[in-house]
């Protein structure tokens, strides 16, 4: 397999990870009641700060995972493979990873710049895919 | 006419010029101090940077339902005129979503979406 779809496989998973360091606090804070009705009015109680910064990096992570995705079947299915592009997507997971605790202990602004790594990442595979499939 | 993985590209692209565009509309407004903070108090934004940011989001959903639509023409090889035109007229009526509604040009706007939501529609079926 190559190893950016091995990367991406693991950057799937790792949004599945991050659902669950969303939702375990949101139900114990939230309780179970709640999560589960249709949520018509807003909870009693806030969620705890952790979870919501638990949310709004799963939140980010929906996006970048999908241009992730982009990114990876361009450079596979090309045939562009090569070191840059697989150093690039080990370089996005690696940077998805070093967010969660980024957010949940709020650096700054070590969360953007680690953002930034992720989304110039993906950008950088996107082009070499492109640059390579023109040369 | 470029192919659908190139379209699905271009768009990748696109909405990653689109993701750069609120932050920087909402440095301004809100200060890079609060964007690189972890946002713990909601601050919202106003005019036409809070567009933009609803620009995105819609166009994050538009990705996401696109994106899947040409990787299984791609990895089935049901590609057709039809599904070429589909793709291309996407990422036209996307690219103009996105400065209409900045514009705030009402109607011609749901006029965009529902053209980029039936070329999407257009190659699940043409690929069934």
């Amino acid at each position: 397999m190559a190893q950016e779809l091995l990367a991406l496989g693991l950057a799937a998973l790792l949004q599945a990870v991050q659902f669950l360091l969303m939702a375990v606090p949101a139900n114990r804070e939230l309780g179970p009641g709640y999560t589960m009705s249709a949520r018509d009015r807003p909870p009693s109680r806030e969620p705890s700060v952790f979870t919501q910064r638990m949310r709004r990096a799963m939140d980010n992570h929906f996006e970048g995972l999908i241009l992730f995705t982009i990114a990876v079947v361009v450079v596979v299915q090309g045939g562009q493979s090569s070191a840059l592009t697989a150093g690039a997507a080990w370089v996005y997971l690696i940077a998805r990873v070093a967010y969660i605790p980024a957010y949940a202990f709020g650096w700054r602004p070590g969360r953007s710049l680690i953002w930034v790594v992720g989304f110039a990442a993906t950008l950088l595979m996107i082009l070499a895919a492109l640059i390579q499939g023109l040369v | 006419m470029p192919s659908e993985l190139s379209i699905l590209v271009l768009y990748g692209l696109w909405v990653m010029l689109v993701i750069l565009m609120p932050v920087l509309m909402a440095m301004p407004q809100l200060g890079l101090g609060y964007l690189v903070s972890p946002r713990d108090e909601q601050r919202r934004l106003h005019g036409r940077a809070a567009r933009m940011e609803r620009a995105l989001a819609n166009s994050v959903v538009a990705m996401a339902l696109f994106a899947p639509a040409v990787l299984i023409v791609f990895v089935s090889a049901s590609s057709s005129t039809g599904t070429l035109i589909a793709a291309n007229l996407f990422l036209l009526a996307r690219v103009a979503y996105v400065a209409v509604y900045v514009a705030g040009i009402a109607w011609l706007r749901t006029l965009l979406w529902v053209t980029g939501l039936l070329c999407t529609a257009y190659i699940y079926i043409a690929a069934l």
